[in-house]
């Protein structure tokens, strides 16, 4: 580390103590009603440690240990972005390495816990998680909505079965209740949402059972659309007259007058309906016969839907098979079981059923007491796979491999690596009262998280070493802004706009869905055009100007400490001797040292180091 | 280790799929790991020289009035306005403002039959895209990334499947490495692909980077600096590239330009033709505007003043040059219009009847398959489904319909379930 460095360093350390003395100690959990109420968990010190000791006791059966741990540099360019999608500052790395305090890691995950950017992280996250899979484009328009409710969430820490049974239930304007998100991603679909809330909470990929049994599992139709039937009464519509335009989730209520409801009065009566009208006895009803009515308006219409023979007039079997119009279902306030062989027929009348433990409900439930009780019979402590799924996605998510791969597509017909592991954590995390810090802090406590990156090889032993992956696009987005020293512009909610805005640009083009599996998710030609060859990026890391580097280059004269500081920056390390050579040798080589220096930001800019984690 | 990512990257990057890999090598040469990327190359460079088809989508955004374009149902109470023009083809009839394109009706195949059920813009966009109806979490990849994986030459530097305009539905499943290439001013160089720095200063730069790099190789991610390695290789080769000068129109003589029209469409259809040329395998250009919900006759007037130079110019040109054989052009839209109009002269959706332009790519021009009632409100005969249209697609360009790629959970799907191909278009 550079004198310059150093000196810097400990001026800026002494002014953070001052500020601590002023600042009131907040006490750590807020007095909030939702917060997580604690049963009789362990603390996430001693879940950390038996996960440890369940860990290693696995591997040494196969005759293997845990990787080094990491140093204290890797640590905190690694946890500060896991927790909050920020890259350290130079100054913080600077102040990390110098801190002789044993707990002081302990002490930096409290911190990044309690900071407001570890809300905003995992709300990011779980929009991605959403929005990747979304069949509703406008889903779009309530992204910071969603956002900043989720960001509510966590950083209050409400517990997972709430968050869960919030966006289940949740009913309104889709741009003032961010919890409605999953059901507007579906647009209220039954069959949609069904498949969505599976996948999400339980990390069961039922919705294969759609169209036919499950191949391999134990899933059938049946079971897929009775999940289906506890929420066909969701309905997504225009909120009138709104601008900017917004969609509400609300009930849809059976009408009384609804075509279908008309469709089926005549299927029923359709013996009574000759009765009443065929006046010649001829067993059929014409349009002269009848006089008056409702019937003689629609008769057309009638003839159009029900006469098969086109004979202009209609027998009782006509009636009877008269078929429905097709945009006539979305009325439907039941879930109907498709019939493949004939997309006219309106399928079966399903009930609900949870098909993980069979429970049946009530038939006669409207919209908030079906979607209640399913979120009851999900989140019960008595299902372990809600708590499963959320395990195995935030591991994923911090250990770089999860238990069940991919995340997603876990339940009873898969197996688990580290049974034992899994099980631990999904008892405690229940008897936790699904507390969400407490989860996290249990997991980046292990050593299994803190140790170094494998090699990557296929033959890797699971859990003997963490795995690299890329970032997601707003820690990136975050991160590069943050290193080329541009401040983020308001970014405005506009839907519209919204893709236009850098950030939006910067997400079309680095984006991924988080639940595909990191080493499927591969780099672009585009993404490489924009980090190695953009006006933009180019212009922001020239030595000219009132760019950072610029005032980089004339704060530090030595090339040595400006190489340092440029690694402090980007990569949040110093540079190893080996670099620091080549690095010195290439201003040197290139004979003009502002050029020089901005060819070592862009190679670090676009080093796959600075992209990757580590 | 370089051998087997560099094969790797040629596996994923198309044309080799990983199975039919195993059967060039235990073909041919089993001489134990002797098997080099480029013997692999040669070992098919017969068949790449063999197969050029590539593939235009004319993407009509909005959904175009069929009446309106070539199901014109002159003297009835639909047509509104609406006149019809004869065209090079006697007995077939186009909607006016086609001039252009009635001259080069001898070389286009018009379907009037073509039925669906999705009339919303997002969905039916989604189906004509890709092929498949939306249906939960799974993300079907847009025609032009299947195609692209089939045809494309790995060893060009261009992108295989590039996309003018605003429809962003990627490779899905497929992954990101058969992404459509999206340019947002087509005619001139995409962003970031013109030199920023100068072409000796960018090597400089990746030199310097590969050797920054091997730290972080070191410490466990040598995989993903190889990869990036590659990556950047891909990319920079397209920066350094004279082909990308494809994407550039101004090298065309100005009358060419004029014909094909100074218009987005226009500039965007030249531009089709050169990435062609070049060896890009799809190019989708996207002329948007066409959800006339009122005032009809004036607004399809204006749009149709830039489809249809563009499009005429778009076919004689690739005549001209000796690729409209394995060229296909296809103009299509997401769904039709109603044949009642509304108080303010407009049209709502109507995917119950709509139709399609095709061009090139072996097909039988001069021909209309199909045809609607005399009210244009139903399917008269010959009903042509999506599926059915797509399978023709992929006839055309010599690519099995039934190819399978595996969605994420391993579920084998193929390009196109069902349907059939229209023979019609090939007899």
């Amino acid at each position: 580390m550079s004198r310059n460095r150093i000196l810097k360093s400990a001026h800026l350390f002494a002014g953070v103590l001052i500020l601590g003395l002023l600042m009131p100690a907040q006490p750590i959990e807020s007095a909030n009603r939702k917060a997580v109420q604690r049963k009789t968990a362990i603390t996430s010190q001693e879940m950390s440690e038996l996960i440890n000791t369940l860990v290693k006791k696995e591997l040494s059966a196969s005759g293997k240990k845990l990787s080094e741990p990491v140093s204290d540099v890797v640590f905190q360019r690694r946890i500060k972005f896991d927790l909050t999608g920020k890259l350290p500052t130079p100054n913080e790395v600077t102040f990390f390495g110098i801190n002789p305090d044993p707990e002081k890691r302990e002490k930096l995950i409290d911190d990044l816990l309690a900071s407001d950017d570890y809300g905003r992280n995992w709300a990011i996250f779980w929009w991605d998680v959403i929005i990747s899979k979304a069949t509703e484009v406008r889903a779009q328009l309530m992204k910071n909505t969603f956002e900043a409710w989720m960001a509510d969430q966590m950083n209050e820490n409400h517990s997972w079965d709430q968050i869960a049974t919030d966006m289940i239930t949740a009913t309104g304007d889709v741009r003032e209740n961010g919890a409605t998100a999953l059901i507007f991603a579906q647009s209220g679909n039954s069959s949609e949402i069904a498949s969505e809330v599976s996948r999400v909470f339980l990390g069961i990929q039922i919705q294969c059972a759609n169209c036919h049994d499950h191949l391999t599992d134990k899933w059938k139709r049946t079971h897929f659309h009775q999940l289906a039937s506890f929420f066909p009464r969701v309905n997504v519509r225009p909120v009138r007259d709104k601008i900017p335009r917004s969609f509400e989730v609300i009930e849809k209520k059976s009408r009384a007058n609804s075509p279908l409801r008309r469709i089926d009065e005549i299927k029923k009566n359709a013996n009574k309906l000759l009765k009443q009208y065929d006046k010649n006895n001829d067993k059929k009803i014409t349009r002269n016969e009848i006089k008056r009515g409702p019937i003689k308006k629609q008769f057309n219409r009638l003839l159009k839907l029900a006469d098969t023979n086109s004979d202009n007039a209609l027998s009782v079997k006509e009636l009877k098979n008269i078929k429905e119009p097709e945009n006539a279902r979305r009325f439907l306030t039941e879930h109907y079981m498709p019939n493949l062989d004939d997309p006219s027929d309106r399928g079966k009348r399903m009930d609900p059923v949870f098909f993980l433990t069979g429970q049946k409900v009530k038939k006669e439930l409207n919209d908030q007491e079906r979607r209640a009780k399913i979120a009851e019979l999900i989140t019960s402590n008595e299902n372990e796979w809600f708590a499963k799924a959320f395990i195995n996605r935030i591991w994923y998510e911090l250990v770089g491999e999860g238990f069940y791969t991919p995340v997603d597509d876990i339940g009873p017909e898969r197996d688990a690596i580290f049974p034992e592991v899994i099980n631990a954590l999904s008892d405690h995390f229940i008897n936790s009262g699904y507390d969400v810090k407490w989860l996290v802090e249990s997991i980046v406590l292990t050593e299994v998280y803190q140790q170094s990156l494998g090699t990557g090889d296929e033959d890797d032993i699971s859990f003997a070493a963490t795995r690299t992956g890329r970032y997601r696009s707003d820690q990136l987005y975050d991160a590069i802004t943050q290193v080329l020293g541009v401040e983020q512009s308001e970014e405005t909610d506009q839907p519209r706009f919204r893709n236009n805005s850098p950030r939006g640009q910067f997400n079309l083009l680095f984006g991924y869905d988080p639940s595909v599996a990191q080493a499927d998710i591969k780099g672009s030609v585009p993404q490489a055009l924009f980090m190695m060859n953009s006006p933009t990026v180019n212009k922001l890391l020239s030595g000219n100007g009132k760019t950072r580097l610029s005032r980089k280059l004339n704060e530090f004269k030595n090339n040595e400490d400006l190489i340092a500081e440029l690694y402090m920056m980007v990569l949040s390390r110093d540079p190893s001797e080996k670099e620091m050579k080549i690095s010195l040798e290439y201003i040197k080589e290139t004979g003009n040292r502002k050029e020089g220096v901005e060819d070592i930001l862009w190679s670090l800019l676009n080093s796959s180091e600075f992209l990757s984690k580590k | 280790m370089s051998f087997y990512h560099h094969q790797n990257i040629q596996i994923k990057s198309g044309r080799v799929t990983r199975r039919n890999f195993l059967k060039y090598v235990s073909a041919g040469s089993i001489l134990a790991g002797s098997l080099g990327i480029r013997d692999l190359v040669s070992l098919q460079a017969e068949e790449l020289r063999k197969n050029k088809k590539a593939m235009i989508l004319l993407w009509m955004r909005g959904g175009p009035s069929q009446f309106e374009t070539f199901d014109p149902k002159p003297g009835t109470a639909t047509a509104g306005e609406t006149e019809a023009i004869s065209t090079s083809v006697p007995g077939i009839q186009i909607a006016q403002g086609w001039n252009q394109t009635a001259k080069v009706m001898d070389d286009i195949a018009i379907i009037r039959s073509m039925t669906n059920k999705e009339g919303n813009h997002q969905r039916a966009t989604y189906q004509l895209h890709t092929g498949h109806v939306p249906l939960g979490a799974l993300k079907y990849p847009t025609l032009g990334s299947s195609l692209a994986k089939e045809l494309a030459d790995p060893l060009n530097d261009l992108p295989a499947c590039v996309s003018v305009g605003r429809t962003r539905i990627g490779a899905g499943f497929l992954g990101v490495e058969f992404d459509p290439f999206i340019v947002q001013n087509p005619g001139s160089l995409p962003s970031n692909v013109s030199n920023i720095v100068t072409g000796k200063r960018l090597n400089r730069r990746l030199g310097l980077m590969n050797k920054l790099e091997k730290e972080f190789a070191y410490q466990g991610g040598r995989d993903i600096v190889e990869d990036h390695k590659q990556l950047y290789k891909k990319a920079s080769k397209m920066v350094l590239s004279p082909h990308v000068k494809a994407f550039d129109i101004a090298s065309e003589p100005e009358s060419l330009k004029k014909a094909y029209g100074d218009s987005k469409f226009g500039k965007g259809c030249l531009m089709a033709r050169r990435l062609i040329e070049a060896g890009v395998s799809f190019v989708e250009v996207e002329l948007a505007n066409w959800d006339h919900h009122n005032d009809i006759f004036n607004r399809s007037s204006t749009i149709i003043n830039e489809a249809d130079p563009a499009m005429a110019t778009l076919i004689t040109d690739l005549k001209q040059r000796g690729m409209l054989d394995d060229t296909l052009i296809v103009w299509m839209g997401e769904f039709g219009r109603t044949p009642k109009l509304t108080g303010d002269s407009g049209r709502g959706h109507y995917p119950k009847v709509f139709n399609a332009a095709i061009a090139g790519g072996g097909i039988k021009g001069g021909q209309v398959i199909g045809s609607s009632t005399d009210d244009g409100s139903a399917v008269k005969d010959r009903p042509v489904k999506v599926n059915d249209l797509f399978c023709s697609i992929c006839h055309s360009l010599k690519v099995d319909p039934r190819t399978e790629n595996d969605s994420p959970l391993g579920r084998p799907l193929p390009i196109v379930d069902e349907g059939e191909m229209v023979k019609e278009l090939f007899s």
